[in-house]
């Protein structure tokens, strides 16, 4: 986020909440409006990248779901565009699109924003046991690092002579000698790194003191209470069927 | 949590996230994305395949959105199969670990044929929705498409996946197998 970082409770809080009320919200009209209000808010106090990010995820989706529904789907047929639609599906396609849009644009908007260090210290500062936010963390920083291994053990065996190309059955064998180098190097890195976390008495379960515990402000808890209210007003209006009041 | 698990289950993590870039750069219509998941399990038991599943889903929700968390009850199935696959010698050789991972294929790619249906209209990933959509188009009902098109794709994935689990818990350096001996003992060394 721009500006003064929220607390980094407070972007996933806002994400869970946004999941919850694309789910809960009536399609299509409830996920669109959802989706509206998530671009905007993304667009006026979010990292703009998140819209880079979201960008190759949402759109085979959209493409698949006009596809799938719109085209392929039920209802009464409409012509437009040189292709006959259908009603029923195009909504379905519109509904669960817009759902899924706001799910995933909220979720590239927290990654961007994601800072593990204060997430970690944020943990620490609440006296909560460090081993869920330390292996998601430990993981996030991981996946860069054997993606880099992965492009190398590829670049390497080609140079060798393996080919990537030709029959599948011929691309299927390619695997073993790409995939096995990446499995056995994880297995060997994780046993040196148990090793480290061992000798520096990491195990999860230790309590921790944050060096620099993350502020959680005014601003923070009114968001957080402000999403717990959408949830529970959505839910409230699903379970009872009319708004509440 | 012990120092093993905190070094093994992000790796296996990231196992799971990266083995697809090899996938892909093959021109493969798989994933692997369990890979990791199997792995952990063979080495070091179900709760690290468990937990390596469903960190795994929480990286994915964090990365792709909080939507693949609906997939985090077939990573535990996953986790489970391998248990058991790994009990009863799954690894020990190619045709076994073949036998193991479609067993897997059709026990993880049922449910997760109804998650897609139900929870996702039938669009997911790239792969299997274009399937879905090829099927639709020669006349299958949209059910019968996605079902087919999980279930498919899940026996050849599990298959590959526990086909190169099993070929790197055998391949196992001697130093490492002593370090993971369950994992020794599912390859039956």
């Amino acid at each position: 986020m721009s500006g003064t970082p929220l607390h980094p409770y407070t972007p996933l809080a806002l994400a869970g909440a946004v999941t919850a009320l694309a789910v809960l919200l009536p399609a299509p009209a409830g996920p669109v409006v959802l989706l509206g209000l998530v671009i905007a808010a993304v667009a006026g106090a979010g990292p703009r990248g998140a819209f880079r990010d979201a960008a190759p995820v949402v759109a085979p989706i959209w493409l698949f779901l006009l596809i799938l529904h719109g085209l392929l789907g039920d209802g009464a047929p409409i012509p437009a565009l040189g292709l006959t639609w259908r009603a029923d599906g195009l909504r379905t396609a519109l509904g669960q699109g817009a759902r899924l849009g706001a799910i995933i644009l909220a979720s590239t908007a927290v990654l961007r924003g994601f800072r593990p260090a204060a997430f970690l210290d944020a943990a620490a500062a609440r006296g909560r046991p460090l081993g869920p936010a330390l292996l998601v963390v430990a993981t996030i920083e991981a996946i860069p690092r054997l993606r880099r291994r992965a492009a190398s053990i590829l670049a390497a065996q080609r140079v060798r002579g393996l080919s990537v190309a030709g029959s599948p059955v011929r691309r299927l064998r390619a695997l073993v000698p790409l995939g096995l180098p990446l499995l056995l190097g994880a297995i060997a890195e994780a046993d040196d790194r148990a090793l480290t976390c061992a000798a520096r008495g990491l195990d999860g379960t230790a309590r921790r003191t944050a060096l620099e515990p993350p502020a959680d402000r005014p601003t923070d808890r009114i968001l957080r209470a402000l999403a717990l209210a959408a949830v529970v007003a959505a839910l409230a209006w699903r379970l009872l069927g009319r708004p509440p009041a | 949590m012990s120092a093993r698990i905190l070094a093994l289950v992000p790796l296996a993590v990231a196992l799971n996230v990266v083995i697809g870039q090899l996938t892909a750069a093959l021109g493969l219509p798989v994933f692997l994305d369990t890979i990791g998941t199997v792995l952990a399990t063979g080495l070091a038991g179900p709760a690290v395949g468990i937990t390596t599943g469903l960190v795994s889903q929480a990286v994915a929700a964090l990365q792709i959105g909080q939507h693949m968390l609906a997939f985090a009850p077939i990573q535990v199935l996953i986790a489970l199969v391998a248990w058991a696959a790994a009990g009863a010698g799954g690894f020990r050789s190619l045709p076994r670990a073949v036998g193991w991972g479609l067993l897997t294929g059709l026990v993880a790619g049922v449910p997760s044929a109804v998650i897609s249906y139900y929870v996702f209209q039938g669009v997911t990933s790239p792969g299997p929705t274009a399937v879905t959509t090829l099927l639709v188009g020669l006349g299958l009902s949209r059910a019968e498409a996605v079902g087919v098109a999980s279930v498919g794709l899940d026996l050849l994935d599990k298959a590959i996946t526990f086909a190169l689990v099993g070929a790197a818990l055998r391949g196992l350096p001697r130093r490492l197998a002593a370090r993971f001996p369950r994992g020794a003992a599912a390859a039956g060394r």
